[in-house]
């Protein structure tokens, strides 16, 4: 709605005012995250990345690519497209599909970080093979998307959870 | 050639270097957005009034960036032809917008929204379940008292107030039961302050004969100007209302939350793949928050990792040691099952004792207070004890939490049943209605003059009761002991810690006062009424309680299967309270001495004799319904639903399952090709490299490796003069 967009043009060039030097279009990735709905997400990079279209893959988002992020993440966005940018922001290095490393670091960033906070590395591997065999049908070793689209589809909490409201 | 690009842009493919560089050619082409007002008042316009309806909704849905979205609308427009709006698309339109306007409007009406959604944010799903549960149930119990004072309390207020000409059919022999009509429950005019006190909370005295119980209004049809209103009818059909709509709303919310637990699996398949992708909620701020998020998952991970290595090492026992475990099994159930029945006993027992005294004063009001007391004293210690036993009986977590519900359920409900049944037996001498007591009016009438009074009041003050110890609990032992654990650090309280927000027993508290408001709304109508403002206060105190004195729970809730079991429960408790509302309706003789069926031999009766004041034509339609030549085809008619309705899952079920073998076999196919082409380009490759060394062939392959090194040799021939030139 305009609204929102206003709202979002508001935050934006809030975010804008404090960079010094020309009337740039584009604000560094450091900025976004100090916005406080995404202050604290473990993924914050990752869809940093995922929504800016600048050529030296900074990480950096224009005002065009801020609103893509809004609109993919608000209520009206159909499922199909947040699953697919969510298949985007888990997909660590980008190669299209997700193997056992992008698991392995997807399953760190939602448990922390920190030492004390990851899981064993006993227990990372049977969670990386139990995660496999569910959903990977065609037994590639690898989850692409239409198969983590598949796991999406059957769980009813994901379109509220994917969800940033400013 | 940019229109291919652009084709391939529509049907994306996971080829993320492509935006990049066809970013280039898009720049050159479209105005160049340097400006950033400029890109608002430029985006505004397009996809929302575009002409065709089609267009926007694939336009919004395609996951790309904006400057491409713009451009491939902008190919589209060049594409769609002048000549397309119509009358049709622009009133559909106006209607979508209407639609979401007014949405939008009545959002603002959902009772408590904002402050369920922040709970959510911060204490998760399953402490959210507990308090849209705590909502749905507090809605209900406003419509159904706006149902009761609509149709039985105003106009009584109405006519009590105006005094209009009553008349009474009288069609009993009054000589023989003048005893019975004894009921004198007027409150002395002279009250000291402290017995007021006691007969609020015990409900005699002024209470009694007041609005709030049965025993007030009068069995009056009212007949004025042609405007007939049976209270008596009114009274009886608004409680076969109030049942009945709550069965409707319990089984509508029902439907929606099975139907999302049918269409998910029970969330038990594919549990770690759902988790893992789905679990992180995006909308939660701030550092602690995702602390907890991230504990919570990792705790999650870890106890379904364990339950699983338990379960695989439970399959490994040998034979003996499963025997012996069975053994202790069944024998700690005959030991929960022992301790059940004595509490049952004590409640029994309990009850009868408080009955038959009759001392007024605080003695009075702690015997009248027994029954409850005893009730929530063994809700509270007989659940502790069961957790205690379930340590031993080693089964998976998630058996032990369901285990420990249906037992602690069972205990709530039989408990309240077993109050009732003594009642009962008190009442109507154990069901023998010749015996000495009962003789005159079919109900024991020297200790119960209005036997429905004091049914209600027993409903009254379990009710009063339950919202007491709540409130005790909040205050002398949340609070304290949040001041406690945070002020001293020795290690006793560092290992009690924080309170945790349980969510399974504060559900089935609310379902068992729910379950008692039901039973007692025959006999005192006002209590859906207390029950409404109950629940109000239990939002608030439990919010504050959670925020304040509360850490988020480390094991969570599943919360779709679980919304289920708590409304089957639910349903479970209503059944109980219709099975007495249907018995003392149908069975038990009304009192002579107060309440509007003073003088049939069944509180039924009343719709009879309405029936035969209809006129004809009504009454033969009735006559009709309830007849067998209307009631056998229905049933079997809606047995027919039933089997299609039946017949239609089982075929989706079925297709969804052949989908999925064809899924694996599909896969099994794409292996195959695999190695089929790995095969192929192995030959390939091997006659590639054959005329190079067409000697190589002739070799065994278990010697290539040896030729291949000495081959390699050549150059250092063992026959060859060694020496350079």
């Amino acid at each position: 709605t305009k609204q929102e967009i206003l709202m979002a043009h508001k935050i934006f060039s809030e975010l804008q005012d404090r960079e010094n030097g020309p009337y740039s279009s584009r604000v560094s990735m450091e900025k976004i995250h100090t916005l406080p709905e995404l202050k604290s997400n473990p993924f914050r990079k990752r869809i940093c990345h995922v929504f800016s279209t600048s050529d030296m893959k900074d990480g950096s988002l224009s005002f065009e690519d801020f609103l893509d992020l809004l609109s993919a993440f608000s209520d009206s966005a159909t499922l199909e497209i947040k699953s697919h940018y969510a298949f985007r922001i888990f997909d660590f290095d980008d190669d299209g599909t997700l193997d056992a490393r992008d698991l392995e670091k997807l399953v760190n960033s939602l448990t922390g970080e920190t030492d004390d906070t990851r899981l064993t590395g006993e227990e990372m591997r049977q969670l990386i093979s139990n995660i496999l065999e569910e959903s990977d049908i065609d037994k590639d070793g690898t989850v692409n998307l239409s198969e983590f689209q598949h796991v999406i589809s059957r769980s009813p909490d994901f379109v509220s959870s994917f969800k940033i409201v400013l | 050639m940019e229109l291919k690009e652009f084709n391939n842009q529509v049907h994306p493919t996971p080829d993320y270097p492509s935006p990049y560089s066809s970013q280039h050619s898009l720049r050159l082409r479209t105005v160049p957005a340097q400006d950033t007002s400029a890109v608002q008042c430029d985006w505004a316009s397009p996809p929302e009034d575009a002409e065709d309806s089609n267009e926007p909704q694939n336009l919004r849905e395609l996951p790309l960036h904006m400057s491409l979205k713009r451009a491939v609308w902008q190919v589209q427009q060049m594409k769609v032809p002048v000549v397309s709006s119509s009358w049709n698309i622009k009133q559909s339109k106006t209607f979508h917008r209407f639609c979401e306007v007014a949405k939008y409007i009545l959002s603002y009406f959902v009772l408590w929204k904002r402050g369920i959604q922040r709970i959510g944010g911060h204490f998760g799903g399953g402490v959210q379940s507990y308090f849209l549960f705590l909502r749905f149930l507090v809605i209900l119990n406003f419509l159904s008292c706006l149902l009761i004072a609509a149709f039985v309390l105003i106009p009584s207020i109405v006519f009590r107030s105006m005094s209009f000409n009553s008349t009474i059919t009288l069609t009993v022999n009054l000589t023989d039961i003048e005893t019975c009509l004894q009921y004198d429950p007027k409150p002395d005019p002279l009250m000291v302050f402290f017995t007021y006190f006691l007969d609020l909370v015990s409900g005699t005295g002024f209470m009694e004969y007041s609005y709030l119980f049965y025993g007030y209004y009068n069995n009056s049809v009212i007949e004025s100007n042609g405007f007939s209103y049976n209270i008596p009818l009114a009274y009886l059909l608004t409680a076969a209302f109030y049942f009945l709509f709550c069965l409707i709303c319990m089984i509508i919310r029902m439907g929606g939350t099975a139907r999302l637990v049918i269409v998910t699996g029970g969330g038990a398949v594919g549990g770690y793949s759902m988790l893992v992708f789905t679990g992180w909620d995006h909308g939660l701020q701030g550092d602690r928050a995702t602390k907890l998020k991230q504990n919570n998952l990792r705790h999650r991970l870890q106890v379904d990792l364990e339950e699983e290595r338990l379960k695989k090492k439970a399959a490994s026992l040998t034979l003996g040691q499963t025997v012996s475990l069975y053994a202790l099994r069944v024998f700690l159930n005959l030991v929960v099952l022992i301790l059940i029945g004595a509490t049952l006993y004590g409640i029994a027992e309990a009850t009868q004792f408080s009955q038959s005294r009759k001392t007024t004063g605080f003695v009075g009001l702690l015997l009248q207070y027994l029954p409850s007391m005893v009730i929530t004293a063994s809700n509270f210690v007989v659940p502790l004890l069961c957790d205690k036993i379930s340590l031993l009986e080693k089964y998976s977590p998630s058996t032990t939490v369901i285990l420990a519900l249906l037992r602690a359920v069972f205990l709530r409900l039989v408990s309240l049943g077993v109050l009732l049944y003594t009642l009962w037996e008190q009442i109507t001498c154990k069901g023998e209605i010749n015996s000495e007591n009962c003789t005159p009016c079919n109900y024991y009438h020297d200790q119960y003059k209005c036997w429905e009074t004091r049914v209600g009041q027993e409903m009254y003050k379990l009710t009063l009761f339950d919202f007491l110890i709540t409130i005790a609990t909040l205050i002398l032992v949340e609070f304290p002991r949040r001041i406690v654990v945070d002020h001293c650090s020795c290690k006793l309280t560092q290992w009690v810690g924080r309170q945790e927000f349980l969510v399974a027993p504060n559900v089935l508290a609310l379902v068992y006062s729910q379950t008692v408001v039901w039973t007692g709304a025959l006999f005192c109508p006002l209590l859906p009424f207390i029950n409404t403002i109950k629940f109000i206060f239990f939002y608030y105190c439990k919010k504050i309680t959670l925020f304040q004195n509360c850490q988020p729970a480390t094991r969570n809730f599943r919360s779709t299967t679980s919304n289920l079991f708590f409304l089957l429960v639910l349903l479970f408790g209503w059944m109980l309270s219709s099975v007495v509302l249907l018995y003392s309706v149908a069975k038990i003789n009304p009192s002579y001495g107060c309440g509007p069926f003073r003088f049939y031999t069944a509180m039924w009766e009343v719709v009879p004799g309405a029936v035969e004041m209809l006129s004809s034509t009504n009454k033969e339609f009735l006559f009709y319904i309830g007849s067998q030549k209307f009631s056998i085809p229905l049933f079997i008619f809606s047995c027919v639903l039933l089997c299609y309705v039946s017949a239609l899952t089982s075929v989706h079920g079925k297709s969804v399952a052949l989908l999925k073998s064809q899924c694996k076999l599909e896969q099994r196919d794409k292996q195959f090709l695999v190695r089929q082409i790995e095969e192929l380009n192995a030959t390939m490759q091997k006659l590639q490299h054959e005329p190079q060394q067409p000697q190589r062939e002739t070799e065994p392959f278990y010697h290539a490796a040896t030729q291949w090194n000495q081959h390699n040799n050549y150059a250092f021939d063992p026959h060859e003069d060694p020496k350079p030139y």
